[in-house]
């Protein structure tokens, strides 16, 4: 066994997993609000890095990659929340006032509609994400990362610990905690619950279409690039916690790393068994999540 | 101030209330006194928004409000003290204390500064959530809670408050206090609707008062004529 090897694969597996947290975040953020979650949400993540890798190309027809890129970013997030707010709009809001459970079926149904849309216009080809962060490796601590690795890092801390400011700092982000806290009572204070859970999906967009951004110039964009990325986020939202808050980062880089080593050791074609064997003990042992709060109800 | 006509309202197929009338006066304390399962904490809900009432009106200050969600209504000026608290458990009681402005102030920034006349206020009513504010208010004792779900309300400034069973579950000498802060709100002038299951207190204190059977108003008039009723001295002050 070489250390140096090790290390190099659990810092990799580790930065993949961050993708997976930020995804399961996003999760998070729409069920406090609301108890829903888009399971459209890989295609949401897959849209909004196309959309944003036509922004990409367009900036270049103008200006040079850098500065394209920069200006992609918040045009790609806005997109996201927009997406965000027409699943809301389309597939939650109506299911929520009807107290069903359809907002599962048309979710899924939305997202379907998003790979449709995307295949069509944009094709089923994978193709490359240009960036200005280089790919070239560093050496830090004895392992070899790239920029390109690290940005994932700081975009996923920086847009999480943006929105757990608001949340913190901002009377509207109080207002969002006291509508996951007690959404009756919350209305009560003339908050409205419609619009706290419109918010909670246009964030959770944003946060998805950031992950769409960050991971695309490392895997390449096409419609199925967040099929085994959702799952695996899936996976991360659950064995956390789906109200783990920053759970998910723990889990998703313990996921990162052992997928990672599961593939150097085992093979690679067993690299999507450990989110899965995490998934199902998850399930069967701990339905709350390793870091959720089991719920007390007070009498 | 709050006037309520005729108002219909239950749960699916099983209506509760069946035609509920009741007027509260700009600066007066109504009691709303019954048994269980009367209606009661149903006539709060359906005045505040929520529920939908099927039939019937809520009327604050001039505007009909019935149907309206809860965000609305609050928003027109109604603070409704919940049945069991219902305080913002994770979050610490001066943010619940804050998240009661909502509707006055800022949502972005500034609304502490904004805030702070209310929170004074409110602190001084309850020294003891002063001492607490920084603490979660799940953790409170069930007094405590009580005080921060009148003290959330008193924060919207509200042309009229609803109080719902201020005293269930809270040892006897709490109940007291409960009582002490409720006479304090109504000299204050504040106008109130009170739901009490200690129908002898809550006559006490109230300038005006209603009896609930069966989802409607059986009997009402001031404390001292509701004394000399023989059927409500029997029920409910025996």
């Amino acid at each position: 066994m070489n250390a140096a090897i090790i290390g190099q694969m659990a810092i990799s597996g580790a930065l993949m997993g961050l993708v997976y947290a930020l995804i399961a975040y996003g999760f998070q953020l729409t069920y406090a609000t609301s108890k829903s979650i888009n399971f459209g949400q890989g295609e949401l993540v897959m849209l909004s890095a196309f959309f944003s890798l036509t922004l990409t190309n367009l900036g270049l027809t103008h200006w040079g990659l850098g500065l394209s890129y920069a200006l992609m970013i918040p045009g790609g997030l806005l997109f996201g929340a927009l997406m965000g707010l027409v699943v809301e709009r389309a597939g939650v809001r109506l299911a929520l006032e009807q107290k069903s459970e359809g907002w599962i079926l048309l979710t899924i149904i939305i997202g379907l509609f998003f790979f449709s849309a995307a295949e069509n216009i944009w094709g089923r080809d994978d193709r490359p994400f240009p960036t200005p962060i280089s790919a070239d490796p560093i050496h830090v601590l004895g392992v070899d990362v790239t920029r390109l690795e690290l940005s994932v890092a700081v975009g996923v801390f920086a847009i999480m610990g943006l929105i757990e400011l608001f949340k913190r700092r901002t009377l509207l982000g109080k207002a969002f905690e006291a509508v996951a806290a007690d959404r009756d009572a919350a209305e009560l204070m003339g908050i409205s619950a419609t619009r706290t859970v419109m918010l909670s999906y246009g964030l959770s967009g944003a946060v998805a279409a950031l992950a769409g951004i960050l991971v695309s110039p490392i895997t390449t964009v096409g419609p199925t690039m967040a099929s085994a990325l959702i799952l695996k986020a899936f996976s991360v939202a659950v064995v956390a916690g789906l109200d783990s808050g920053f759970g998910v980062v723990l889990v998703g880089m313990f996921l990162g790393v052992l997928e990672s080593l599961a593939s150097y050791y085992v093979g690679s074609g067993w690299r999507e068994a450990p989110g899965l064997i995490l998934l199902i003990l998850a399930l069967a042992l701990r339905p709350t999540g390793v870091f959720g709060k089991a719920t007390i109800r007070k009498v | 101030m709050l006037r309520v006509e005729d108002l219909h309202a239950g749960y699916g197929a099983s209506e509760v209330l069946t035609g509920t009338t009741l007027q509260v006066k700009k600066g007066t304390l109504v009691a709303l006194i019954g048994a269980n399962g009367a209606g009661k904490t149903t006539t709060m809900r359906a005045i505040s928004g929520g529920l939908r009432p099927s039939r019937g009106k809520v009327i604050l200050d001039g505007v009909e409000v019935q149907g309206m969600d809860a965000s609305r209504i609050a928003r027109a000026g109604l603070a409704h003290s919940p049945e069991g608290r219902k305080v913002f458990g994770p979050l610490s009681v001066e943010d619940n204390l804050l998240l009661g402005a909502y509707t006055r102030l800022p949502r972005f920034f500034g609304y502490g500064a904004k805030a702070q006349v209310d929170l004074d206020r409110v602190y001084e009513l309850f020294p003891r959530l002063r001492d607490r504010s920084k603490q979660a208010s799940g953790t409170l004792s069930g007094g405590e809670q009580q005080m921060l779900a009148i003290g959330r309300a008193l924060m919207a400034r509200p042309k009229v408050m609803l109080l719902d069973e201020p005293s269930m579950g809270l040892a006897p000498v709490i109940v007291q206090e409960v009582f002490r802060t409720i006479r304090r709100l109504k000299e204050e002038g504040i106008t109130l609707l009170l739901v009490e299951q200690f129908a002898k207190s809550a006559l006490e204190v109230a300038d005006y008062a209603y009896v609930m059977e069966h989802g409607r108003i059986a009997v009402e008039g001031t404390p001292a004529e509701l004394g000399r009723d023989e059927r409500v001295l029997a029920a409910y002050l025996g």
